[in-house]
């Protein structure tokens, strides 16, 4: 009798909690939820690096996966954004000046502070962090992840691991490549289009630049990495539903992974700003 | 032995297990049946601690695994093999590596001892010369017999099967029928069987059970199925709509 009573107010208290979850208050409860899951997720993926359950193997194929796989299409993206910006400058100043200036400075500086980083980002975000929510996701509606809890292994330990590394570690590195490759877009239009040398183009780019300009760019870029691949395993973990589940963890975990992204952009450059760092 | 005692299981507004409680003895297979959605691979889930009830207990040979450390739990699932009802086969792995995973995990056997395990393994659920395959190259039928053949290959002591034999011909249905009498008969294997197969429960319990409406409704024999006065279960035995 007593089973019965709580019960039904179990059942009752979850009825109301359905038509809070309906409203905008529910909205935000769950976002806080998702916030707190993936917090969680994150702080014992990160313990199980501290205590050493790494497999390499699966960590290389999965650097490989983020890094090598990546760099074709981040190539191709940055040396067109850098002919593009010098292209923007150049014609942006020859309307103002009379003569194209500061193309070398204004495409350096685009690239390695902001373009690069966050291009990368956005471009690795849709390449490796849709491919990582759909691959988990897909594991966990398909019973592989409870699989995994039956034949002795942490689902965490195994997938979260060595992508977390693997994104950790090859983000920052395909963000140096991408500001090179940008700035010498940028250059080879300036040298084509706006009859710039390039010893002309480099001293604009370089006069005015310091390593910080440089470390800017590349210390946001571990911030962004850490979004994407906690994002994208927590979208994964927790989806549900079948094919249709995974397909919107999807596309939440690509959106969500962008809009933090950018938001995160913002505050890490308003703190270099605040700080004064040049 | 395993020991469930008045679980509870509710998703939202729906309660699955009304204070289900059962014993499973060492050594013997009970069959489950039970008509679909009614919460028999929840148990089953609740069991090897995949699902945690809203109350009540389950015991694996004593250790409380609604209420234990991670460490035991984990002790406890290395004694459990677990045949998932869609195979739950990794699709990155292909197949020799999907049966060497418990292995490799649970078990401190060489690189040559666990390949030749896999091999005895997927030999004897009719499976050769598979190995290099990936799991999308088979059909259902064989995706099964290899979840099972990586179930058994850690040589567990009890053995969860849902739903072993759907999907399969009636000729393999018996391969997997003998298979799991043979691993009572000779490795005594303790088996909960989740099955709508009412011709493989008939072969292979020990004592069936039926669950309807979260609980427990029948306990009794295979023969005291045959013979048994419940409505219900007599229309579920016959597989009769009315």
């Amino acid at each position: 009798m007593m089973m019965k009573a709580s019960v039904r107010k179990i059942v009752k208290f979850e009825r109301f909690a359905q038509k809070v979850s309906n409203t905008s208050f529910g909205i935000v409860f769950a976002s806080i939820e998702g916030f707190g899951t993936a917090a969680e997720m994150a702080k014992e993926t990160i313990r199980d690096i501290f205590k050493g359950f790494i497999s390499a193997k699966d960590t290389v194929t999965q650097m490989v996966e983020v890094g090598w796989s990546s760099l074709p299409i981040i190539l191709l993206t940055s040396f067109f954004m850098g002919m593009v910006l010098a292209l923007q400058v150049g014609s942006a100043t020859s309307n103002m000046f009379n003569e194209p200036v500061y193309v070398g400075t204004i495409t350096s500086f685009a690239m390695a502070i902001e373009l690069g980083p966050v291009l990368t980002a956005i471009v690795v975000t849709g390449r490796v962090g849709a491919a990582i929510t759909a691959e988990i996701g897909t594991m966990e509606v398909t019973e592989q992840l409870d699989a995994l809890y039956t034949l002795g292994t942490n689902p965490i330990r195994y997938l979260a691991v060595p992508r977390f590394l693997a994104c950790f570690f090859m983000l920052p590195a395909l963000t140096v490549i991408s500001n090179i490759v940008g700035i010498y877009g940028g250059m080879i239009l300036s040298t084509n289009t706006w009859e710039l040398s390039s010893s002309a183009f480099w001293a604009e780019a370089l006069d005015f630049m310091t390593i910080c300009t440089f470390l800017h760019g590349f210390i946001k870029s571990f911030f962004f990495a850490l979004i994407i691949v906690i994002v994208a395993c927590h979208k994964g973990f927790n989806a549900k539903g079948g094919a249709e589940g995974v397909g919107k963890a999807t596309t939440s975990s690509v959106m969500t992974s962008m809009v933090f992204i950018l938001i995160a952009d913002y505050f890490l450059t308003a703190l270099r700003v605040t700080l004064r760092i040049k | 032995m395993i020991k469930v005692d008045n679980v509870y299981k509710r998703f939202g507004v729906k309660t699955v297990l009304n204070g289900v409680s059962l014993d499973v003895r060492s050594g013997e297979t009970l069959v489950i049946i039970g008509s679909s959605g009614v919460g028999k691979s929840i148990l089953l889930k609740n069991i090897i601690g995949l699902v945690k009830p809203d109350s009540g207990f389950i015991k694996v040979d004593g250790v409380d695994i609604t209420n234990c450390s991670l460490r035991e739990l984990h002790e406890t699932r290395r004694k459990i093999g677990y045949v998932f009802q869609e195979s739950a086969l990794f699709d990155s792995l292909n197949i020799f590596e999907n049966v060497a995973f418990g292995l490799k995990n649970l078990t401190s056997l060489s690189e040559s001892e666990i390949k030749q395990r896999a091999k005895q393994c997927l030999a004897m659920v009719g499976l050769e010369n598979v190995e290099h395959l990936n799991p999308s190259g088979l059909s259902g039928g064989m995706k099964k017999r290899v979840g099972l053949a990586r179930a058994i290959a850690y040589q567990p002591e009890y053995i969860l099967y849902d739903e072993p034999t759907t999907g399969l011909d009636p000729i393999m249905s018996d391969v997997i029928n003998d298979l799991i009498i043979n691993l009572k008969k000779y490795l005594h294997v303790t088996s909960i069987v989740v099955t709508h197969d009412m011709n493989s429960a008939y072969k292979i319990a020990d004592r069936i059970m039926m669950l309807y409406g979260g609980n427990i409704i029948f306990n009794g024999t295979p023969e005291e199925v045959c013979n048994t006065k419940n409505e219900y279960v007599k229309q579920f035995v016959r597989g009769s709509s009315q």
